[in-house]
This record gives structure tokens, sequence and C-alpha cells, in this order.
């Protein structure tokens, strides 16, 4: 006996998921969200929560660009707070180096006829006291901003329960039956959930998922790190990248920085990933005191870990397959938050109308059917061996 | 990176004598203690709840130096059996490699002193970390002079730098009477000694001793508020409560007095342990979440042992220094016997000597109806517009409503339905998330002096039993470090060279 049934049942009650679900109770569906943990758990809770309009690939820029448009007016929409700041992106060179960086995504953003600015020394030091003297040149992109991911993941959840859509936590999905080429219902933890169209947005775990219903998603999953220093006076609102790393100023005071190497990973289906720090974290705290030395004094308090997960093409999945015919595959390639709610709108829309009224022609799945099972070996993205014991 | 074969957390009673006993079977052994901790460390109430009543001598790093020396005799038997001692000196991180993280050529520690960070590896870890004090608010608790048993007992003995002139404690047993009893020694007048409890639960002898110097008993009373001027508390309104823990009309008893004690109870320090996947499970008699351990000490992680108040804290604890001693013992020769320093008839010998001498003490009890009580009684006689995390200022009602914090000025008849309750219709109590929506916890004393009395709340609000709710997450660093402490001053080139922003090919 299934235990509940729905219109569509979203597996993964992360910002993909929960964005997908929302959208989809909005326009009447009957909407189920299976999630192993609780809303946000996993990447989506521990975000840098940084939103741009991504101009370096350049086919996220619409959903980008429409991400922020419904951002702009998302808290008044949920009736939550998600803490959405809307006062731009800076990035900044403070070196040489860096600097080819931030003149190509200057570049980038011309080429997509997105106007930026370019800022000397002086100009960035009056948007951010404390930035270093070493900052030679910044662009500042107007249209970027942050939002707080653990207030936007529940902010979306509850949105969803008003719409009457239903919300199962610590519930894994451990199962899918397939019928005549469809999914006809998951298997969870709690029982049986019958689904009339089903949405994979599992994080790490949509590649397992996928390859119980014979299809291969390409997505390796990596932990990367961030750290979270003692609140200061309000510096700065814009999102801020350079030297490294990327970070905002939380509404509280606090400065939110993470970047650095991540390390490649393998996940179980249903289990949570460990998500430890490493020494790395001294690392992130070094290039942000050398970013902002006005900050130096202040204390680091905590610091987390998160998995992502990751496409050859450094690319997001939104895709609604042909086989099983009742399928939809979101996968964030690390970049979920900033786009989750016009992911949302635009698996909400495939779900609906079979096409999404958002351009994601490039963000299909079969650009990877040339990708074999052996990818993640030939890239090397695949965990490091395991340390022999040190005794 | 080169390994210590030993490495012990914590010189209290218990880190020392784990050194101790590790030297002696040969073991090349490293003690790491944070005091003397710098002031700013101070300031924010790390690691202990200071409440501010400090003499400025403090400042002086060498005078204090001298005095934490001074204040455990063990120490300089531990540098004569070869231990090397290094004092003012963090622990502020713990990092082994798991499943997603395989990069690190062994256990490590993060340790830092005032100035800088750096890293060390070992083979085998004691985490000797003492505990921590009880926080539970009530009206002025943000003011100056609100400490805990553990901090006042630091400043006293280990410091003496206490400042106080009159002090009413809460909590009445061996805890609180030794804290009362210690304050007295030191000529600080104890006004009151106060208890929910219907008679004062620790020793006769003590309490003797106390009234003799005029230390006043209430029992079946709480406290209403501090009040004060200029931050700074002036004196103590306490008041009777019924069976209901319910404040009793016209009962109120103003004591004037610079300092409150929190001396209810004392939660032990796992937060290095929790960090290294130490198996933790709830034990009220012991005092909270402490970690799964053998009889010789040792965690469930095979290199990591445990000993004294971070293995569990009872009340007879305080009154019996020989059971956190002889635990560290236990554990100094699991180590030494592990390492393979000695061998398993030898390790046998040193521990029967341990086992024929300590004292057999009955069972501990449990310890939450009454930390329940307390709180209880609290909420009755101060309501709910108390703050429950001092950092955050977030209130009770503010945590019970799980109301969005107030900086955001965001007011929705959709966020005024929701609270704790409507929460946990979507499953059990999960503290991480109450914490991150309502941000009580999650401040620069990086959630000392609240996160047992937000688990309480969480439980009372959810109508289950405390030991349901899960432990709150600890994370690196375990000591607020500064960004320029926190950083390594020298960092190889390779490190700068292959440092990726963001997964960028
Ligand atoms: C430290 C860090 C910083 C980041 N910074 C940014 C940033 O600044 N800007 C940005 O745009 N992005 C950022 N990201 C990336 C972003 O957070 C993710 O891409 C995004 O959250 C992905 O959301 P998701 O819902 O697709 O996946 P997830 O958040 O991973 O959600 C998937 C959910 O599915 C659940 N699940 C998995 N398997 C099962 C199963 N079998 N049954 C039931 N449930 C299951 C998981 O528990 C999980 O909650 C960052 C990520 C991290 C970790
Ligand atoms: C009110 C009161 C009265 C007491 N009276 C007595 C007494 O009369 N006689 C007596 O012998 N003992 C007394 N004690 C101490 C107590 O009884 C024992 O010391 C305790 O039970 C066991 O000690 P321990 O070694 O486990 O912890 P502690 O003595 O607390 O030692 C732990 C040490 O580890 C350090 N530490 C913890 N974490 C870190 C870290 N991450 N990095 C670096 N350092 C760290 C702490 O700062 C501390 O110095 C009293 C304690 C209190 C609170």
């Amino acid at each position: 006996m299934p235990v509940d049934s729905a219109d569509v049942v979203i597996i993964g009650g992360g910002v993909s998921g929960l964005s997908s679900a929302y959208f989809l109770a909005k326009a009447g569906k009957d909407v189920v969200v299976v999630e192993k943990g609780t809303v946000g758990s996993e990447a989506s809770g521990r975000s840098g929560g940084m939103i741009s309009e991504r101009v370096g690939e350049s086919p996220l820029v619409p959903l980008a660009v429409e991400s922020l448009n419904i951002w702009a007016g998302l808290d008044d929409e949920l009736g939550y707070p998600t803490e959405f700041t809307h006062h731009g992106r800076l990035q900044v060179a403070v070196t040489e180096e860096q600097m080819d960086e931030v003149f190509s995504e200057r570049d980038a953003a011309f080429a997509h006829g997105i106007n930026v600015d370019q800022l000397d020394p002086s100009e960035m030091r009056d948007m951010i006291p404390g930035l270093s003297e070493k900052a030679l040149v910044g662009v500042f992109f107007p249209n970027g901003g942050h939002a707080n991911p653990q207030r936007t993941v529940q902010a979306f959840a509850w949105a969803l329960q008003d719409m009457k859509g239903r919300l199962y936590q610590n519930t894994a999905v451990t199962g899918m039956k397939v019928a005549d080429g469809r999914v006809s219902s998951v298997e969870t933890s709690a029982g049986t959930i019958e689904a009339e169209t089903v949405v994979a947005a599992a994080g790490p775990q949509t590649a397992l998922l996928a390859e119980m219903v014979d299809v291969h998603v390409p997505a390796a999953p990596a932990r990367v790190e961030m750290l979270a220093t003692a609140p200061l006076e309000p510096l700065f609102k814009i999102a801020l990248v350079g030297n490294g790393l990327y970070g905002r100023q939380a509404a509280r005071g606090n400065l939110l920085f993470g970047g650095g190497p991540h390390e490649w990973a393998d996940v179980g289906l249903t289990t949570d990933p460990d998500k430890p720090n490493t020494p790395l974290i001294r690392n992130i705290a070094r290039r942000l005191a050398e970013l902002l030395p006005g900050a130096a004094d202040v204390p680091v308090i905590r610091s987390w870990a998160g998995v992502v997960e990751q496409c050859p093409d450094y690319l997001p999945i939104i895709d609604f397959l042909d086989s099983p015919s009742n399928y939809v595959v979101v996968t964030a390639s690390a970049h979920g938050f900033g786009l989750a709610p016009a992911t949302g709108k635009a698996a909400s829309d495939l779900v609906l109308h079979g096409e999404s009224s958002i351009d994601i022609s490039g963000l299909g799945l079969r650009r990877f059917d040339n990708v074999g099972t052996g990818w993640r070996d030939e890239r090397g993205w695949i965990p490091a061996p395991e340390q022999p014991a040190a005794h | 990176m080169e390994s210590k074969p030993l490495v012990v957390v914590g010189a209290g009673v218990a880190g020392t004598a784990a050194a101790i006993e590790a030297a002696k079977a040969g073991v090349q052994t490293t003690l790491i203690d944070e005091n003397p901790i710098g002031m700013s460390m101070i300031g924010l109430d790390v690691p202990q709840f200071f409440g501010q009543r400090i003499m400025g001598t403090l400042r002086n790093k060498a005078v204090m130096l001298g005095r934490v020396a001074a204040a455990n005799d063990a120490l300089a038997d531990a540098e004569e059996a070869g231990v090397d001692v290094q004092l003012g000196t963090y622990v502020w991180g713990a990092f082994r490699n798991t499943e997603t993280s395989r990069v690190l050529d062994g256990p490590q520690l993060g340790l830092a002193d005032d100035e800088q960070s750096w890293v060390i590896n070992y083979d085998r870890l004691i985490v000797a970390a003492g505990s921590r004090d009880l926080g539970m608010s009530f009206a002025g608790w943000n003011m100056a002079g609100v400490m805990g048993a553990n901090g006042a007992y630091s400043l006293m003995s280990r410091y003496q730098a206490l400042t106080s002139q009159r002090m009413v404690v809460m909590g009445s047993g061996n805890l609180a009477l030794n804290t009362a009893r210690m304050a007295q020694d030191r000529g600080v007048e104890v006004a009151a000694v106060v208890d929910v409890s219907p008679s004062v639960r620790g020793g006769e002898a003590l309490v003797t001793g106390l009234q003799a110097k005029g230390a006043k008993f209430y029992t079946s009373h709480t406290v209403k508020e501090a009040v004060g001027r200029a931050d700074d508390i002036e004196a103590v309104v306490l008041v009777e409560i019924d069976d209901d823990a319910e404040p009793v009309a016209g009962s109120e008893k103003t004591i004037d007095a610079d300092t409150v004690c929190l001396a209810i109870g004392l939660a032990p320090n796992v937060e290095l342990l929790d960090l290294l996947d130490c198996r933790l499970a709830f034990k009220s008699e012991l005092g909270g979440y402490v970690p799964c351990r053998d009889d010789r000490m040792r965690t469930s992680v095979d290199d990591v042992f445990v000993a004294g108040d971070a293995a569990g804290f009872h009340d007879e604890m305080i009154l019996n220094p020989e059971i956190a001693r002889n635990q560290g013992r236990l554990a100094g020769i699991a180590a030494a016997q592990s390492l393979g320093a000695i061998d398993n008839a030898e390790a046998l010998a040193r521990r029967s000597d341990i086992l024929r001498s300590a004292a057999v003490t009955a069972p501990p009890a449990e310890v939450h109806t009454g930390w329940k009580k307390w709180l209880r009684s609290l909420v009755n006689a101060g309501g709910l517009d108390i703050f429950a995390c001092l950092c955050e200022e977030v209130t009770r009602a503010e945590l019970i409503g799980l109301q969005p914090p107030r900086y955001l000025e965001w007011e929705s008849e959709r966020m005024s339905s929701r609270s704790l309750q409507t929460l946990m219709k979507d499953g059990p109590v999960n503290p991480d998330q109450v914490k991150r929506l309502t941000r009580a916890g999650m401040g620069h004393c990086q959630g000392r002096r609240c996160r047992e009395q937000v688990s309480l709340i969480l439980a009372e609000e959810a109508g289950a039993d405390i030991a349901e709710v899960p432990l709150t997450s600890y994370r690196p660093p375990v000591r607020p470090l500064p960004l320029k402490v926190m950083w390594p001053h020298e960092e190889p080139e390779q490190v700068r060279r292959d440092w990726v922003k963001w997964f960028t090919p």
C-alpha cells in the first residue's frame, strides 16, 4: 500500500528541489518533497549565498539573470525572509595574475550586453572599508547580491507547505519502480509514494538515483569549505570576490568567506556524507586577512564544509528525460544557490508544459551523450587514495 | 609531518596525571593547556563564563604564567618526568581523515597562542579538557558580575584575580558549596546560596562552614532578576517558589551583591571529541553528552582517550579530585600500552595499583530534572522576554516563536504563524536547524553560555526527553581566533600556486 501519492514527487529538499516544488504547488500541482535529512541540511544550507549573473558561463546567463529577477521579489512572494540583498557584486584583483581574471569577467559581461563598472583602488576602498592597499583594480556588477541560504531554504519549504505541498523530512528515497518506461512510484524509508512525475534534485546523489533508472548523469561530488567570523560593524553590502575567495558580510555583521581547493569524494545514496573541515581553513583565513586587512583582528568563530556535485563542463543539468518519460533531472553543478529560483521555475515549466520559459537549451543531459562512465577516472575527479594509517 | 607520540589536551588534575603516567612509561609526551589565556578571550567569556570580575593583573602574561604553574603542583612533577608542558596554547581544532577528507598525513591538532597558530600531528591523543559552565538566564544576566562556577574557580585558584565583593551562588550541590567556600576563603562575602530544591543538595559539613561565615541559604527559591547600574550588578532579587516552580507572590527578597555565580551544573567539554567523530551518548548522570569509552578510557576512535570532567562530570568529583586523577592515570597507561611503550603485563600491574587504592563511589544521579526545574522557575519568575542567548540577544520568546532576528525587521502574518511547535510537526527537534533560524548559539562565545539552556527549552517545547535532543554540532575553531592568529604565517608557495577559487578549470 502506498503511503502517499502526488502529481509530482520531488527527491531532495535542497534549494533546487524546494524551489521546483514551490513553483509547481503554486501552479496547482499536488506536490511531495522527500528529503533524507532536514531541508537544506546538505549543500543548500551550507552555501556561501552569492548570487550573480554568471557572465563567465554563457549557457547560464539567461537562467542567472531570470533568477535575479525572481530574487528581487522573493521575500514578498514567499512571505518569509531570505535576507536577499541586491547591492551588486565586486570582483577585486590584489595581484597581477588576478587582474586577468577580473578583466575576462568584465569582457564576458560586455559580450552579454551586461553593463559593469571598472573601479580604481580608491573607489573600491570607499565601497569596502578595510580593503587591502594592494587592491589593483575591480569590476563592479550592479546586478548581483547575496542571501542567507538557511533562511532561503526554510522560506521555500514553509511557502510550499502554505500551498499545501507536503514535506517528508528524515525520509530517504531507496528505489524507484519503473513500468512502461515511466517511474510509477518512489520507494522511501517511510513507504511507497506514487508519482505522476518525478523530479530528482538530490544534489550529489542525483547521479546515483539516475543509475537506478538506467540513466547516466555525469556529476562528481566534492567537498568544499567556508568560515565565518564574529560580527563586525557594517562594512559592505555587496557580494565580494577576490584573492581566491568569495563571500559576503551577513546582515548580522559576520564575514562569511570560502574558496580554495575542493576534495573529490564519493557519497552513499541514503547516508549523509561526512563534512569535516581541514586545516585549509587557516589558508582561507590568511587570504581573507590579505583581502581585508582592516578585519584581521576579528575572530573566526566557526567553519563548515559541504558536498556539491560538478558536471564535466561545470554547468548544471535541467532536463526532462525521454526515458523514463516522466523524470526530470536537476543538478546544480555547484552554482545552485543563486540560480535556485530560476532553476525551480524552469523545472516546474518542464513538468507543466514540457518546455521551459527560460532558455536552458545549453543545460540538457544529451550534451553528455559522449561522456562514458569512466569519465571521473579519466579526469582524476575521484577521491584521493586512503592514506595509510600513521602507525 | 613529524608526529608527536602522545598529546594530552588539558593540564588539569586529569590531564597532568595522564601525562605523568605516560611519561613514566617512557612515552614522549606533550601536555598542552590554554592557561593563561589572553585577555581578549576572557572578554568573550571563552572558554569559561568569567563575568568580567577580573583584576587588571591578568594583562601581565608573565605574572599569569607563574600563577597558573603555581596553582597546579603536579605540573612541576610532569616536567620532572620529562613531559613537554606547553602552557598558553589553545587547541582550536582536531582533524582526521574521513571518507570525504583524505589529504592529511595523519590525525592533527590545530594549536595557537595569542600571536599565531600552527598544526601538529599526533599518534595518540588524550582529551582531558575539563568541563564548561551551565548557563541559565534571568533578567539582568547580561550584566557584568554574572559568572559560572568554573569561571569563578579559575579566577580564584588559577589566577587569583577575582574582584568580587559579595556573591550570590545559584545551586546548592557540592559544586555550588565548594565554590562558595573558596569564595569565602578568599574574602568574598557569600550573601546567599539559592536553590530551587526544597533542601540543600550538597554535603552537610560544607553547609555548616558556610553558615558560620554568614552565608544564608534559600531553598525553594529562584532568581527573579539581577539589578544594577551601568551594566554592573548591584543586587539580586530572589523569590520563593511553590511545588510547581511558580513564584510565591510577595516573597521577593533583595540581596545586595556584585556577583551571581551560576553553580547549578557543569557540562563536559566534548568539542574536540566531537570534531574527531568520537561516539558520544547522552548520560544525564554525567552532565549530558559524553564520550562512549571503555573502562581504560579509550573512546570509539582507537587513538583517542579521555579523562576527567571531559569524560563526564558528576558532583562527587568536586569533593574528590582522585576520580579525575585516576581516570587520567588510566588513560596515560592505556595510551602507553597502545603505543607499545609498556607490555600488557606491565600495563595490568600499573592499572591494578590504581584500582586497588581507588575509592568505590556511588553511581551518580541524573541531573536534568533539577536543571529543568531551575529553568522552569526562572521562566515563571522572569517571563519569556529574557535573553536565552547573550551574544545574539535572542529572547526565550523569540526562540520558542522561531522568529528571525530583530535586526531583519521582518514581520509577516505567515512568519508569525510559525513557531517551534509548527516546526516540530515536520520532524524531530533539530537544534542545529533552530540555531540557524533564530541565531541562538551562533555568537562569539560559540554557544558556550546557552547550549544546554536552549536544548532544555527545545525539549520542553517538543514535550520530549532532553536525551532525545541531538547534540548541537561543534565546528572548528573551538576557540575564537582572530584571522591574523589563525592564518599560517608561512604559507608554502605550492599552496598559493595551487589555490582554486571555485572549481575553476
Ligand atoms: C560551502 C559552499 C559554498 C557555496 N557557495 C555558493 C554560492 O556562494 N553561490 C551559489 O550559487 N552556490 C554556492 N554553493 C553551491 C550551492 O549551495 C549548491 O549548488 C546548491 O545548494 C545545490 O542545491 P540542490 O538543492 O541542488 O542540492 P542539495 O542542497 O545538495 O540538496 C539535495 C538534497 O537531496 C537530499 N537527498 C540526497 N539523496 C537523497 C535520497 N536518496 N533521498 C532523499 N533525499 C536525498 C540531500 O539530503 C539534500 O538535502 C556552495 C556550496 C557549498 C557547499
Ligand atoms: C568550584 C570548583 C572547585 C574545585 N575545587 C577543587 C579543589 O579543591 N581541588 C582540586 O584538586 N580541584 C578542584 N576543582 C577542580 C575539579 O575538581 C577537578 O579539576 C575536575 O573534576 C577534573 O579536572 P580535569 O582535569 O578534568 O579538568 P580541569 O581541571 O578543568 O582541566 C581542564 C583543562 O583543560 C584546558 N582546556 C580545555 N580545552 C582546551 C583546549 N581546547 N585547548 C587548551 N586547553 C584546554 C582547560 O582550560 C583546563 O585548564 C574544583 C573545580 C571547581 C569548578
